[in-house]
């Protein structure tokens, strides 16, 4: 319960437009998905506040990552596929700082594979948007993990041998898993509902969104942009609700409880329809930096006192002063 | 027969004015005579009930613990297997030792006292039982102070748990002052760090062990950290006021400081009200101060003071007094306060003092008033807690003593939640009657003389949700029966159902002893009734029936004590106020009946019609199907000949906006709308329509028909009506 005195004290807070958010004018290709998440996530730094001071994105590379470029908030544009121990560094030093983290399917499923594996094992307290455009669009197309099998691309010119990897499918797998969700950016109303969601959720919040690229594979996705039958949209008690206007569009919906998670791996499987909306959810998963704290303080007493503990194991005899005693033999 | 109706007239002559013929009246007590039903409570110490109790720590989250559930809790982890009938005979024996010594007086703790019974014993001429208070002994996990029932108990049981309440309190206070003070610091620090001295070869040099200082050039190291370090110092008035908080916190006498061996903090136990008041009175500008202060230094600490905005704020903060969720965060006080002193609780309270008073009534009778004034009994304290469940936003705890072990959840919730707390406690230690506090405070409970409830604002908006009888048996009964078996005059066994009521609870009271009259034994006559019955016959004569008691005398004989009218009067009262607090518990509640009455009398006369009327086949009902949409609505109507988009489903893909920014904008959800549809041509909305991958942009038809290519531009704009 708040005092008064913080109730007060909240009227005088500074209120943010979403023009506030905007940095940098986006060079994404016109008609790119990348745009719609952009937005989606200034109206939600908006809507809920957020201090561009304490707020801060993290990408890797790819077209994806060009994301902190574009936020008037804090960013680290890091190195191919080390996005998420970059955000871990910074949450674990600064836990009071909202973290999110924009990665690709390439940055996050290739190259950044080890680190995305162990970031959910982890559940540290973060928002992660995989921009998965299924192809690596910076450097102008080639397949990536989440191609789908058969298309052709510079490095696949006969069309790829494999199957698409399912990033939902791997996520769901992991121990300490505690938010999957999977938006697409021409649905933006749900795709605002899915990250906001994230965003508050309590923990490491992943969500796919599948997005257009509108250069390299323009078709990829018209088959259900088309047809909105082809298109889940899951609803539930504890997950999202589906506004009359949606629900007006999209029929096709599914009553799906979010804290099973063997029904949300076998919703993860599903290609056509693709499945929109929360898939699980557990808010009773620690999250790492709690697990981590010391409990205590860290007054300079505490600090202070813990080192002259760890020195006072220890003798140091000053070179050139008296002999040091006779070593005893150890038993 | 005439000696029959002689007795009969001497004994209703006793019961409706109160005289005996002949010799002052004998003692019950002196005779031995107690109420049927306290007959096989003469030995408390033969007896496992709640008491004594053993303060705790409160470290695994348990404050008290009776011996009781003590035992019965190392039973239940030892006594298994073959020797368990051994091990819970012999731990039997050790805790009736226990509770024996402390029904003396001794105090001590619970170690103490176990080694002392267990000295009794005589255990070292017997291995068996050495064996079972070694094993008992092992199994101990718990130490603390041990009280039994008496007149100081309750005090020192509310004591104990509200200085553990405070001590939790105190804690997590500062824990959020000592975080204060630590960030407050590294505001300072940081500042420093970043400053000319603190950028100094000197000082550089002394964050280095002397044994490296030859492989730096500090001057030159020095002269670049301070050009590449910030050039924004700390303003002169933020940093006095982030020292002025750092005092204020430093110096704070609210919440000691574990860690500082000359750790001052103030007092919150006072013995009655008026010193408390004063005492709040007095440090209310320190509590102000230093609440404000937490205030500012958490905005400071944040980094989200502003000056132009919150120095004014702060400038006028606490004129009006702290506010009552400010002013929870501090101790508690706790206040031992008599019944009288009512009005100046009331007004304390008024005041924002965050008391918890404990007002302990001794003795529930009192002395008899002087010659044929009315008895009152216990009227200060009844008045109290009707009083205090009329303020509202006051917890309130009524118990005797006796059901305060059961209670302690209760106990804790009102000393833990903020706001006032009182607690009104019959310790039945009081008059000196031959009834040890215990038994007087449970008979206090059982005759409806002292009963208990809890009052908790904070459970809910209504009195069903706030209020609850806690303890009392059979609160639908006026008086609680109870099974006594006895032995007749044939040598059989009986068994009858008697009440417990409050004429039982007075008979106890030798200072009452001039309102009952024994029945001789052969005197007996067909119109004794008991006390319950009569209370129940409201007819005028009752048919010549006499108010008894069935009381058991030193030798264990059943006998009947007539009750004069005076007492049978208060009885009475004592029954309506059981009955009003009943109603206001939701038991037997007289408007509910009166609904449900009403209700079962229109169903059964609406039953009777339906049943009359001719039959009407009930229609099947249609099963919704598993997964339905969610409803929808329908868009609203509009013209099919103006252009507009979708904008909800918008996302921002900057296709239209690039055709025409003055034709297509963005909302201030970065989402697109028709500005101006006659900013730019058909054409455009047609391109733009085409364009969008979401297809949400509707061209409608042209404001202008003489648009060049306008049939073709017709003819693509139907996809997209």
């Amino acid at each position: 319960m708040s005092t008064a005195t913080e109730c007060l004290l909240k009227l005088y807070d500074e209120h943010h437009q979403l023009e506030d958010y905007q940095g940098g004018v986006p060079r994404w290709c016109s008609g790119c998905g990348d745009n719609a998440i952009l937005a989606a996530v200034q109206r939600l730094c908006r809507d809920q506040g957020l201090r561009p001071e304490k707020t801060v994105f993290v990408s890797g590379i790819g077209c994806s990552s060009r994301f902190p470029h574009y936020m008037k908030t804090y960013g680290f544009h890091g190195i191919h596929g080390r996005a998420l121990p970059i955000a871990e560094g910074i949450k674990m030093a600064r836990p009071d700082l909202d973290v999110f983290v924009n990665t690709g399917d390439g940055d996050c499923c290739s190259i950044g594979a080890a680190h995305w594996i162990h970031a959910i094992r982890y559940n540290m307290n973060m928002t992660v948007m995989l921009h998965d455009n299924q192809i690596y669009g910076l450097t102008k197309m080639q397949a990536s993990p989440t191609s789908p099998k058969g298309i052709k691309s510079n490095t696949t010119p006969r069309g790829a041998y494999l199957d698409g990897l399912n990033p939902l499918a791997v996520t769901l797998g992991v121990q300490n898993v505690s938010f999957v969700a999977q938006a697409v950016d021409w649905i933006p109303e749900m795709l605002y509902d899915i990250v906001s969601a994230a965003y508050r959720h309590k923990g490491f919040s992943f969500v796919r969104i599948l997005q257009r690229c509108p250069e390299w594979v323009p078709k990829m996705f018209e088959p259900w942009i088309q047809d909105p039958q082809r298109t889940l949209l899951l609803h539930g008690d504890n997950g999202l609700e589906i506004g009359p206007a949606m629900a007006r569009i999209y029929r096709n919906q599914r009553k799906h409880d979010c804290s099973d998670i063997h029904a949300a791996r076998e919703i993860a499987s599903m290609t056509d329809p693709i499945p929109v909306g929360i898939l699980y959810r557990d808010e009773n998963v620690p999250v790492y930096e709690n697990l981590r704290h010391a409990g205590q303080l860290r007054s300079p007493a505490f600090v202070r006192k813990g080192l002259e503990a760890e020195f006072d194991k220890f003798t140091v005899w000053p070179e050139g002063g008296a002999e040091a005693p006779p070593q005893v033999a150890s038993a | 027969m005439a000696a029959m109706e002689s007795e009969h007239r001497a004994q209703i002559a006793f019961h409706l004015s109160g005289r005996r013929g002949g010799g002052p009246a004998q003692s019950l007590v002196a005779a031995g005579l107690r109420p049927a039903l306290m007959a096989g409570h003469r030995d408390l110490a033969k007896l496992r009930y709640d008491f004594p109790l053993i303060l705790l720590s409160g470290k695994d989250g348990e404050t008290v613990k009776s011996l009781t559930d003590l035992f019965d809790q190392l039973l239940d982890t030892i006594a298994k297997g073959s020797d368990g009938e051994r091990l819970r005979r012999h731990a039997l024996r050790l805790e009736l030792e226990i509770r024996a010594l402390a029904q003396q007086g001794l105090s001590g703790t619970l170690a103490g006292l176990w080694d002392r019974a267990a000295g009794s014993l005589h255990a070292h001429d017997d291995t068996a039982v050495q064996d079972s208070l070694r094993r008992l002994r092992a199994a101990l996990r718990v130490d603390g102070e041990v009280i039994d029932c008496d007149r100081a108990m309750p005090y020192r049981l509310i004591h104990h748990l509200w200085a553990l309440a405070n001590a939790t309190k105190a804690r997590a206070a500062r824990a959020i002052i000592d975080r204060l003070l630590v960030k407050l610091g590294e505001i300072l620090v940081s500042d420093f760090l970043h400053s000319d001295l603190g950028l100094s070869a000197e000082r550089l040099a002394a964050g280095i062990g002397s044994a490296q200082h030859a492989h730096f050039d500090f001057p030159t190291l020095s002269t670049l950290l301070k050009g590449a370090s910030p050039k924004t110092p700390l303003a002169e008035g933020r940093r006095r006021r982030i020292e002025g908080l750092i005092a204020i916190l430093k110096d704070q006498r609210f919440f000691g400081d574990p860690a500082a061996k000359t750790s001052i903090a103030y007092e919150y136990a006072f013995e009655d009200c008026a010193q408390a008041a004063e005492a709040f009175r007095q440090r209310l500008p320190e509590m102000t101060a230093l609440s404000k202060a937490m205030a500012v230094a958490g905005l400071e600490v944040d980094g989200r003071y502003n000056e132009a905005r919150h120095d004014a704020f702060f400038a006028e903060y606490g004129a009006g007094g702290l506010l009552p969720e400010d002013a929870a965060f501090f101790p508690d006080y706790l206040i031992r306060a008599r019944a009288p002193e009512l009005p100046q609780l009331l007004a304390a309270f008024a005041a924002g003092l965050p008391a918890k008073v404990l007002v302990q009534v001794d003795d529930l009778l009192d002395d008899p008033p002087k010659a044929g004034g009315r008895v009152a009994f216990a009227l200060a304290a009844k008045q109290l807690a009707a009083t205090a469940l009329g303020i509202g936003g006051v917890f309130v705890l009524q118990s005797p003593s006796s059901n305060l072990y059961r209670l302690r959840d209760s106990l804790a919730k009102g000393l833990v939640g903020g706001g006032p707390a009182i607690f009104n406690i019959y310790s039945g230690a009081g008059a000196d009657g031959a009834l040890p506090p215990y038994l007087a405070a449970a008979a206090a409970l059982e005759a409806r003389a002292f009963p208990g409830f809890v009052h908790d604002p904070a459970c809910g908006p209504d009195l069903a949700s706030r209020f609850a009888l806690h303890g009392n048996p059979q609160p639908e009964r006026d008086w609680p029966l109870h099974d006594f078996a006895y032995e007749d005059a044939a040598q059989q066994r009986v068994v009858e159902r008697l009440p417990f009521t409050f004429a039982d609870f007075v008979a106890c009271d030798d200072r009452y002893d001039g309102h009952f009259a024994p029945v001789e034994p052969n005197k007996a006559n067909g119109h004794l009734a008991s006390v319950a019955d009569f209370l129940a016959d409201d007819t005028s004569d009752r048919g010549g029936a006499l108010p008894t008691l069935a009381m058991v005398d030193g030798a264990d004989r059943l006998c009947r004590v007539i009750v004069d009218d005076r007492l049978i009067r208060e009885a009475r009262l004592c029954r309506d106020m059981w009955r009003s607090l009943r109603e206001l518990g939701g038991v037997r509640n007289s408007h509910a009946e009166r609904q449900v009455a009403k209700e079962r009398a229109a169903w059964a006369e609406a039953t009777r019609q339906t049943a009359d009327a001719p039959k009407i086949a009930a229609a099947a009902e249609a099963k919704a199907p598993a997964s339905s949409p969610a409803p929808a609505i329908a868009e609203p109507e509009r013209s099919s000949d103006e252009a507009y988009i979708e904008t909800p489903r918008c996302t921002t893909c900057n296709e239209c906006t690039q055709i025409n920014a003055k034709m297509f904008a963005y909302n201030e959800n970065k989402q697109a709308y028709i500005v101006n549809s006659d900013a730019g041509t058909y054409r455009q909305l047609v391109e733009a329509a085409e364009s969008c991958q979401v297809a949400i942009i509707h061209p409608g038809k042209p404001r202008d028909p003489d648009e060049p290519g306008i049939d073709e531009l017709l003819k693509r704009a139907a996809a997209f009506a």
